[in-house]
């Protein structure tokens, strides 16, 4: 039984971390007032950069440059929403597409091959035709790891670590400090913050630069952390999950610490299940919880008396201009 | 005087443009799908893939006929979810779940043939106009979760809608491995396939001919709804303004209700479109995406009924163009989606250059 706990307990935090970091990103985003909505795409386009990456160069490689390739497509919608004030719902959506297409573009078998070779000329010609990639080692941590049910919080790779940290960071920095309060206040009351002396525009397309550069690195964990396996459309509505799952955390990242490991917790039951032949007439059934328990959660906080209490950022979605 | 930076190559300033004219408007447009391809080409030159040879296969679609015909069918689906979308958006309601009210619609029109097929429940003339029905009820159904949702609680529409498309896919997924499987079908997960009264055939036994009957109504059906009827009106003034609308009297809820209705509804009516005129019976994936080159469709016709027919034919020819670029070039298929992808982003930077305009100012002369 303690087995069984164990590891769906691992498995919950597993998934758990692709929610947690997609929304630490996105948090900072929105409570600058800009809804990065390419979620979706920037964390495939992580996923498959880290797949090409990891096989010419390493892990290490990849990640960063996973990063990187998130905060340069986040940078596409900053120019678009922040500078030429665009409607941030469609030009997030094009930058999901984009994401979608171009991932599946570069990382189909034809294009890897010659990205690899060009990356990487002396590389082994078996790893020009793989689907999979090295899976990030697990890191145990000494005696920690041995604690019965709760050691699997310490028998995760380094992204995972990262996250525990980085929940709490971003926390403090957001609710503790004078540039999280900036950002904030960029998110309320964008003319108000610019009268202050605080450059709206530079908030917000740090912020959006920030979501972008979580967004890839959720995706290079996806890939490497959890399914080392490539396949188009890995993402599957991740990236959109982890949107609703910002607006259940009400804009806080130690709540997207609680809510990521619930929707981890929902997706594991829904593999769990199909193992018990519970769901063995239709997994495909079992497969739709994760989406209709995240419309449940945005239908959940959006009942009057919650919605008063939460208080989405006031001009999230709004264009900022001076002269109007 | 208020203080200004001023640096020493001069400053840019953004304007926003006091109106402008339908043929600078239209230049725009197209310019930005030349810049589009534009971009495109750096991205297949720079893979060593050849570029000119790429585009003559995209653009010699609309010259060869039996290609052309290919690329009105492939149209059709996309003509009738960018209709649906185009009175969403007109009122400020963000469907982005016309890939899943696509996949309702298929769903519903398979049901009708089910039911006729295995139980026979009605005769053989009935089941179009049934299938028709049918879809038509299921994807604005589907659609109008999201705008009940929004209408009763505030919930915003933009999550709900993309998250049902996921579910609407893995609904067809059940519905094919378990219920709907075709008992002579080897165990494939397809339906049986339609017979010949539930096909698109009705315009000289072709489906593209019959498809772009279906989608001129379509256009037209908006075009009447929007410009001459009161619910069009109605649903013009909720996208611009829903406060000045409850002012006048409008019942906002009941609009967003209606509205999202229809959209959904003709996209599950370009569902029914795959189904019987396409593929001809059921199977997962049976849509590459149609409700989302939609929405681009329906972005770059600007929510114009008819601009959105003409549109889409260039869609349509783009995916058709797809499959043609991965037979004869080896280009994988998802160049398709990115270019795609690409065409969109340059419209949207189309319409920002169409909205405002850029001043760079000449530092003033200093007066050391």
């Amino acid at each position: 039984m303690i087995e069984w706990i164990e590891s769906v307990l691992a498995l919950t935090l597993q998934v758990g971390t692709v929610y947690l970091l997609a929304s630490l990103g996105e948090i900072y985003a929105e409570r600058s007032g800009i809804l990065n909505l390419g979620l979706e795409g920037i964390m495939i386009m992580g996923a498959a950069s880290s797949f090409i990456f990891t096989l010419a160069y390493g892990h290490l490689a990849a990640i960063t440059v996973s990063i990187i390739v998130g905060v340069l497509m986040s940078l596409i919608l900053a120019l678009m929403a922040v500078y030429m004030r665009l409607n941030q719902t469609v030009a997030g959506l094009a930058l999901t597409m984009l994401g979608l297409g171009l991932s599946g573009f570069l990382a189909s078998p034809e294009v890897r091959k010659v990205i690899l070779l060009a990356l990487n000329p002396s590389l082994p010609e078996k790893f020009l035709a793989i689907q999979e990639a090295p899976k990030l080692p697990e890191i145990p941590v000494p005696t920690l790891s041995e604690i019965p049910v709760i050691g699997c919080f310490f028998r995760q790779n380094a992204l995972v670590y990262f996250s525990y940290a980085a929940a709490p960071l971003m926390w403090f920095i957001l609710f503790k400090t004078r540039p999280g309060l900036s950002l904030r206040s960029v998110g309320e009351n964008p003319a108000a913050a610019d009268a202050m002396g605080v450059s709206v525009f530079k908030v917000r397309c740090v912020a959006t630069m920030v979501s972008g550069g979580f967004a890839g690195l959720a995706g290079a964990y996806l890939f490497l952390g959890f399914q080392p396996f490539w396949q188009e459309g890995l993402t599957a509505g991740k990236g959109f999950i982890a949107l609703s799952l910002v607006i259940l955390s009400t804009w806080n990242p130690l709540r997207a610490l609680l809510g990521a490991y619930l929707f981890g917790g929902v997706e594991v039951i829904q593999y769990r299940l199909q193992l018990f032949g519970l769901g063995a007439l239709s997994p495909y059934l079992l497969a739709m919880l994760p989406y209709l328990v995240a419309i449940a959660a945005l239908v959940a906080v959006s009942i009057g008396s919650v919605r008063k209490r939460i208080g989405a950022p006031a001009s999230l979605g709004i264009p900022y201009s001076r002269e109007e | 005087m208020p203080l200004k930076i001023e640096t020493r190559l001069g400053r840019i300033r953004i304007e926003r443009r006091i109106g402008y004219s339908k043929l600078y408007s239209i230049s725009m447009t197209l310019f930005s799908l030349a810049l589009a391809f534009l971009v495109i080409s750096m991205i297949l030159a720079s893979l060593g893939l050849d570029t000119i040879q790429a585009f003559l296969v995209i653009f010699g679609i609309f010259v060869k006929p039996s290609l052309l015909l290919e690329s009105v069918k492939q149209s059709i689906p996309i003509c009738l979810a960018a209709l649906g979308l185009s009175i969403a958006f007109k009122m400020n309601f963000w469907n982005i779940g016309a890939e899943g009210q696509i996949y309702m619609g298929m769903i519903a029109s398979t049901g009708i043939v089910l039911l006729h097929e295995y139980y026979g429940l009605f005769h053989a003339w009935a089941v179009m106009p049934l299938m028709l029905l049918a879809s038509f009820l299921l994807g604005g159904a589907w659609c109008l979760i999201a705008g009940a949702l929004k209408a009763r609680l505030g919930v915003n529409e933009i999550l709900p809608t993309l998250m049902l498309n996921y579910v609407a896919i893995l609904v067809v997924e059940f519905l094919v491995h378990g219920p709907w499987r075709d008992p002579k079908g080897y165990g494939f997960p397809l339906s049986t396939p339609f017979p010949k009264y539930a096909k698109l055939n009705l315009v000289l036994g072709e489906p593209a001919y019959t498809g772009l009957l279906l989608s001129t109504l379509g256009a037209a059906a908006v075009f009447f709804l929007l410009e001459y009827t009161r619910p069009g009106f109605e649903i013009k003034v909720v996208g611009q303004n829903p406060s000045v609308a409850r002012y006048a009297g409008i019942k906002v809820r009941r609009t967003i209700l209606l509205g999202s209705f229809l959209s959904g509804g003709l996209a599950g009516i370009g569902g029914l479109s795959i189904v019987s005129g396409i593929i001809g019976r059921l199977r997962p994936g049976a849509s590459p995406g149609y409700g989302y080159t939609a929405i681009i469709v329906a972005a770059l016709a600007g929510l114009n009924p008819w601009l959105v027919m003409a549109a889409s034919i260039f869609f349509g020819g783009l995916l058709t163009a797809g499959g043609v670029l991965q037979m004869s070039m080896g280009i994988p298929k998802a160049a398709v989606q990115m270019i795609q992808a690409v065409i969109f982003l340059m419209i949207l930077v189309g319409e920002f250059v169409k909205r405002y305009r850029i001043v760079f100012e000449k530092p003033r002369a200093s007066a050391s």
